[in-house]
């Protein structure tokens, strides 16, 4: 008897401390519609971005609503603006994390807004899904709280890498201005090539220079058959011209943003002819692309609306898989519904209904496949890859 | 191994020359300005952006040939010159020439903005194939290289026939020398300190056209060079029209050669320590004869 009373009681203070020491949020969320906070650039640089971003998130939202919300709940999206300001932003975000209560963050799109806010996200037990692509912001200590979907610069590298092989490549030179992800990228570079028996050199330049020619003689010292090109549009240019005019008749690769129009236009089309170019790029074509094109009444959704897009889908769909809508439900769960094979989903609606019969899900999205790595990189992702022919930039494959 | 050592090093002396002979005619702008008017026009690098986009509309859109550009280039940087001078300026004066310097850094972000708001960032290119190099023994060297380094070279004689044969060049001399003594003679000052800034933005203007023949042009095409122009300005002597050649020279050769051997991130500081070991041994520059 006393013994029996002994328990309850011990049971009802346990309980009782647990309630109290809950967050708020967490109480607020154990019924009711569950919150979600969009935190994407409405204003600044990235305001040609954030605006979209955040409407394809409350449509999407929408979407699953209709089709019955995630555990028998609706979501409800708050949308806040950071300005593509780092203080803006983490003004933004505590405010959706200690007043709105918000579970998971989507969408923060500048690397350093990212890297403001993500402290108070993995404090607070929030996850924070975003398109940021700076290398450091994953190897932040997050308990696995960031996930990002933009690839990192050291992929980017990687595909270059690859690329440059399938081209028929075998001794690859990498030349770039000296910027912040320069060194993880000819790493990655190296890393790819040499594994296939190729050799890679680099050379740094300033970009300031009005001519590369002793640059360019250096580097064709080596032989290179194909040379990557890291810079921006301008220095760019005249490294087109001059490796030209020094007789280099090898391969050139270069990002899509430095190797663009404006850069073919300015070049006579025998110069340009040839050239490489690699972006990021959503998954075109994809059954995700197309809702999202549809969504947003566009022909060609940009890749950060994609994203998000996929930002949601994955936490909607491991909230239902964990049973939960904390932000740490969803990190431990969120891999459980983005790889490790189940039945191929684009939409979160239809991964909710094979989920509540039983099934297991593998999220494939608008923007790429989705798989996470421990750290909350993604493993893969689609790359556009173009070719300048007779003064056009023409796509060659998005793969 | 030794001969390929060889040949990188006459290769990057020859680049040196072709880069410097770029270097030399803003240079040489900025240093006959000096030597008239005593202050630095840091203006210069905006001026060359508006020679280069001037010869560009009369190579591009008009389908002149370049000469007639180089020609063009000359006249709008030096009318722009003289604008900026009477109309700005000139009226600082009072203040000093440090007031001088720091209005003329004023009025090169104001050109180049309004050069951005007339052609747009993008790049453009002049009407010009673009020719493979050719090989000379060991080296190579584009024919669009050679013309411009004969460009600069006859420009420069230009200048010194000028000012060695010319009454008016005699008096842009005697004012440099003495302004006092000059007014005494019977030089209006003023004029020849137009005269001078006319001619020296002209330079500027060609300088910047032949970068943007060799490269491409936008609108920070001259204020790229800035530092390099004044550097080579410095090392020749300020004020001293042979010390700019050849402080041009030395700066265009020595950073070629530190891509041989540093970081091109180090490519400045080596323009700048090559200053400090001319200036140590000849504080008026190498071929400068003020040493006040």
């Amino acid at each position: 008897m006393t013994d029996v009373s002994r328990r309850h009681l011990l049971g009802g203070t346990v309980l009782a401390a647990g309630v109290l020491a809950l967050p708020g949020l967490v109480r607020a969320q154990q019924d009711g519609p569950i919150k979600l906070g969009t935190l994407t650039p409405l204003t600044g640089s990235g305001g040609s971005y954030g605006p979209g971003m955040a409407e394809v998130v409350k449509k999407a939202a929408a979407e699953i609503n209709q089709a019955g919300g995630v555990l028998g709940r609706p979501l409800s999206i708050i949308s806040e603006d950071d300005q593509t300001n780092p203080e803006a932003g983490l003004r933004a975000a505590r405010k959706l994390i200690d007043i709105d209560g918000v579970s998971a963050i989507i969408g923060t799109w500048a690397s350093s807004v990212t890297t403001a806010v993500a402290p108070v996200c993995w404090q607070a037990g929030v996850l924070l899904a975003t398109v940021s692509g700076a290398d450091s912001i994953t190897r932040l200590p997050h308990n696995g709280f960031i996930i990002r979907t933009q690839p990192n610069t050291s992929l980017q590298g990687r595909k270059f890498g690859e690329f440059a092989l399938e081209v028929g490549a075998k001794t690859v030179a990498f030349m770039s201005p000296q910027t912040p992800f320069t060194d993880a990228q000819f790493a990655e570079l190296t890393k790819v090539v040499t594994a296939a028996g190729g050799k890679t050199t680099s050379l740094i330049y300033d970009d300031k220079k009005t001519t590369f020619r002793t640059e360019v003689d250096q580097v064709l010292r080596g032989r290179p058959d194909a040379i990557v090109m890291g810079g921006y549009t301008t220095d760019t240019a005249v490294l087109i011209r001059d490796l030209y005019r020094a007789n280099y008749r090898g391969k050139l690769l270069g990002f899509a943003y430095a190797v663009n129009r404006q850069l073919v236009e300015a070049l006579p089309a025998d110069v340009s002819e040839g050239i490489y170019t690699l972006s990021p790029s959503a998954a075109e074509g994809s059954g995700g692309y197309g809702r999202v094109a549809k969504l947003l009444g566009v022909d060609a959704p940009d890749t950060y609306a994609c994203q998000v897009y996929d930002h949601l889908n994955l936490i909607a769909l491991a909230m239902a898989a964990g049973g939960g809508a904390t932000g740490a439900i969803v990190r431990d769960h969120l891999r459980k519904v983005a790889q490790g094979g189940g039945q191929p989903v684009n939409n979160a609606a239809e991964g909710l209904r094979m989920l509540a019969a039983g099934g297991k899900v593998d999220y494939d999205g608008a923007s790429g496949p989705c798989d996470f790595t421990e750290i909350g990189d993604i493993t893969d992702a689609r790359f556009r890859y173009e070719q300048v022919q007779g003064g056009k930039i023409t796509l060659l494959k998005i793969a | 191994m030794p001969e390929d050592v060889l040949q990188g090093w006459l290769q990057a002396l020859l680049n040196g020359v072709v880069s410097g002979s770029l270097l030399a005619l803003p240079a040489l702008g900025f240093s006959a300005i000096f030597a008239v008017l005593r202050f630095p026009n840091f203006a210069v690098g905006a001026l060359a952006t508006a020679g280069a986009y001037a010869a560009w509309v009369v190579n591009a859109r008009l389908g002149l040939p370049v000469g007639a550009g180089v020609a063009a280039a000359f006249l709008v940087a030096a009318l722009v010159g003289v604008l900026l001078e009477a109309a700005a300026l000139e009226r600082l004066g009072r203040g000093g020439a440090l007031m001088k310097a720091i209005g003329s850094l004023a009025m090169a972000m104001v050109l180049e903005n309004a050069l951005r708001f007339a052609f747009g960032n993008d790049l453009q290119a002049f009407d010009l194939p673009l020719a493979r190099d050719m090989l000379l023994g060991p080296v190579r060297i584009g024919p669009q290289q050679i013309n411009n380094f004969l460009v600069a070279i006859a420009v420069m004689a230009a200048l010194w026939a000028f000012l060695a044969l010319t009454p008016l060049g005699r008096s842009m001399r005697a004012v440099a020398d003495n302004p006092d003594l000059a007014r005494l003679k019977g030089v209006n000052p003023r004029r020849i300190a137009l005269i001078t800034v006319a001619a020296g933005a002209g330079l500027c203007g060609v300088g910047g056209t032949l970068i943007g023949l060799d490269t491409a042009i936008d609108p920070l095409l001259g204020g790229r060079v800035l530092l390099s122009v004044f550097a080579a300005a410095v090392l020749g002597g300020l004020g001293s029209i042979p010390g700019a050649v050849a402080g041009a020279f030395v700066i265009g050769i020595a950073e070629e050669f530190t891509v041989l051997a540093l970081s091109p991130s180090y490519r400045m500081a080596v323009g700048f320590v090559v200053i400090l070991a001319v200036l140590t041994v000849r504080p008026a520059g190498l071929l400068g004869s003020r040493a006040a």
